[in-house]
């Protein structure tokens, strides 16, 4: 089986900002991958290019086979897009609009099935105006999947999400899934990558910086160690060994350093507390960070560049 | 195109067309600025104003006098013809531009022609309903004269030519409109200068050259010297400007903003303005 997308060298300049980098990519059919990462990191344009919102640069692509950019018309029969925002007309009921969606498409599900997919058959003649948040995403999921396409892109389906509506959308995405379309889901919360795909991407400032699955994603940004402590007041931090640097610095003016080799390092920071006289280094730890963790570093590293996501 | 094309197009176009009817109709807001507007001028000027209409000096005295009415209800006719369309469209596609609903409409396979059958559907659907509720309530209140046959044909034409006219400038206004929140504001403008430069509330006999020139480039002028056509008394042409009443002129001018307008107004639409 071909694979469902292939890009190569694909790139997106707005002005100075590059927000897709020479990005290559594979997906298999049948899977569901996620592109993981930060806001600003590139998710939304790198998806919109595949979708054919937005035009690239340069590279090649092909998404089910076709060029987004000048066979949209062939792709929109084959493809389900669920957007970062709903918008449901708002007189309307999700009957209604699923019947409506479902014409559209040569051999559509049948709308009653699409309302039970994804758990909306209870509120399936009730207006748009009335729905709630979770259940206009319902709708959207529902909207996306009528034609029955080979492949489905879903745009931070759960952001401003509670976690129980969270995890009620994860059932009904693996609910989609199992119908064995492929799948790319754009995310910038580590769990639900976990959760729902096989195969993750994690993109960063517009390049993909890991491809593999969440176990690999864990033994790749699991190799650091840690050693922390609290600088007492009277010690300089200048006199730090140099080729220690950078040291990670806590709002709290704890001092990190991470390290490939903690034994050593730490032999040696302790050899210099002793030499200024102090015995005891207040709230020593040597650690190993999460992936959680080193995720939640990494998002938080760029938002403070200020980068806004895509357009 | 094939034929199994052309039919889906149409076919979903029509169901398109359900739809947004259907939106319409159950937004109170929205049906009673686009529907119950021009009827409520109707009611309003055709009830305050009760003076006949004079003759003109051309036709040598042996015209027949008009109510008021009789004359009003050819001006408010066009009105709610193009502006139905005109303030319909803008409107409704400025709004979806900006929210989205258009980005996720232009990803399915709804073929782009189908949509705008299903938009000027829509608008010639509630335009009807609306000219038939002033028809019935012009004659059964205000004694308004209905049209003879030749009138009714005229009638039905100038619907047909101007409701697509006024869908094209509702779908090119959505260009100049900033924000969703705008869009009433920038189609206002130019709708009420329009009506008061097109002959309906004024003769255009009676306006500076410039503005009678201005008014000539946009249809609402064409279509309601064209109702005048059809409700007043032959006679009264000689209160036009070139003393005729121009219909081949109208349905010209109204032709080429179909055809000119509305290539070049797809052409460039946007689908999404939400980024």
């Amino acid at each position: 089986m071909p694979p469902a997308i292939s890009i190569s060298g694909v790139t997106k300049q707005y002005g100075p900002v590059t927000a897709v980098d020479s990005v290559d990519l594979e997906i298999e059919a049948g899977q569901v991958y996620a592109l993981l990462g930060p806001n600003g990191a590139g998710k939304t344009t790198l998806i919109e290019i595949l979708e054919g919102y937005r035009q690239r640069d340069a590279g090649h692509v092909s998404v089910l086979g076709f060029d987004p950019q000048r066979q949209r018309g062939e792709l929109n029969r084959r493809v389900g897009i669920v957007l970062q925002r709903s918008t449901p007309m708002e007189g309307l009921t999700p009957r209604e609009m699923l019947n409506f969606s479902a014409r559209l498409y040569d051999d559509p599900m049948n709308t009653d099935d699409a309302l039970e997919l994804v758990g909306l058959a209870e509120h399936a003649d009730r207006r748009g105006s009335k729905l709630s948040g979770g259940q206009k995403r319902r709708l959207d999921l529902a909207t996306s999947v009528i034609g029955n396409p080979d492949l489905i892109f879903l745009d931070e389906p759960t952001t401003g999400f509670d976690a129980t509506a969270r995890r009620q959308a994860w059932e009904v995405v693996r609910g989609l899934t199992a119908r064995g379309a492929t799948v790319i889901l754009t995310t910038h919360y580590l769990d639900e990558a976990e959760h729902l795909a096989q195969k993750i991407g994690l993109i960063k400032d517009g390049r993909i910086i890991f491809e593999g699955d969440i176990a690999g994603l864990r033994r790749e940004m699991e190799t650091e160690t840690r050693i922390s402590w609290q600088p007492p007041n009277e010690l300089d931090l200048t006199e730090l060994p140099g080729e220690w640097q950078p040291i990670r610095a806590g709002p709290d003016g704890r001092l990190s350093l991470p390290t490939q080799s903690p034994t050593v390092d730490l032999s040696r920071l302790i050899e210099w507390a002793r030499q200024r006289g102090l015995d005891e280094i207040p709230e020593l730890q040597v650690e190993r960070p999460d992936l959680e963790e080193m995720y939640l570093e990494l998002v938080d590293d760029s938002q403070s560049l200020g980068q806004a996501e895509g357009s | 195109m094939s034929a199994a094309n052309t039919v889906r197009t149409l076919r979903l176009g029509f169901f398109y067309m359900l739809l947004n009817l259907k939106t319409i109709y159950r937004q109170p807001a929205a049906l009673f600025f686009v529907v119950a507007f021009p009827i409520m001028f109707l009611v309003i000027f055709s009830s305050l104003l009760t003076f006949e209409i004079g003759i003109p000096e051309e036709a040598g005295g042996q015209v027949p006098v008009v109510t008021f009415s009789q004359y009003f209800v050819a001006g408010i006719m066009g009105v709610a013809i193009f502006g139905t369309s005109f303030n319909l469209l803008g409107t409704s596609l400025a709004i979806q531009q900006f929210d989205g609903t258009l980005k996720q409409l232009a990803a399915t396979p709804l073929p782009r022609t189908s949509f705008f059958i299903g938009l000027v559907g829509t608008a010639l659907t509630y335009t009807v309903l609306q000219l038939i509720i002033m028809l019935i309530l012009g004659v059964v209140a205000y004694g308004i004269d209905l049209p003879d046959a030749a009138g009714w044909l005229t009638l039905i034409w100038i619907v047909l030519l101007g409701v697509p006219a006024g869908c094209v400038l509702g779908i090119a206004i959505t260009k100049i409109i900033p924000s969703a929140n705008a869009a009433p504001a920038v189609i206002q403008a130019p709708f009420i200068i329009l009506q008061f430069i097109s002959g309906v509330f004024f003769t255009l006999a009676s306006l500076p050259t410039a503005l009678q020139w201005i008014a000539g480039v946009f249809p609402l002028r064409w279509i309601a010297q064209g109702l005048r056509s059809v409700f007043l008394p032959d006679a009264y042409r000689y209160a036009e400007p070139g003393m005729s009443w121009q219909l081949e002129l109208a349905a010209i001018v109204l032709a080429v903003w179909i055809v000119v307008g509305l290539g070049l107004s797809v052409l460039t639409f946007k689908w999404d303005r939400s980024g």
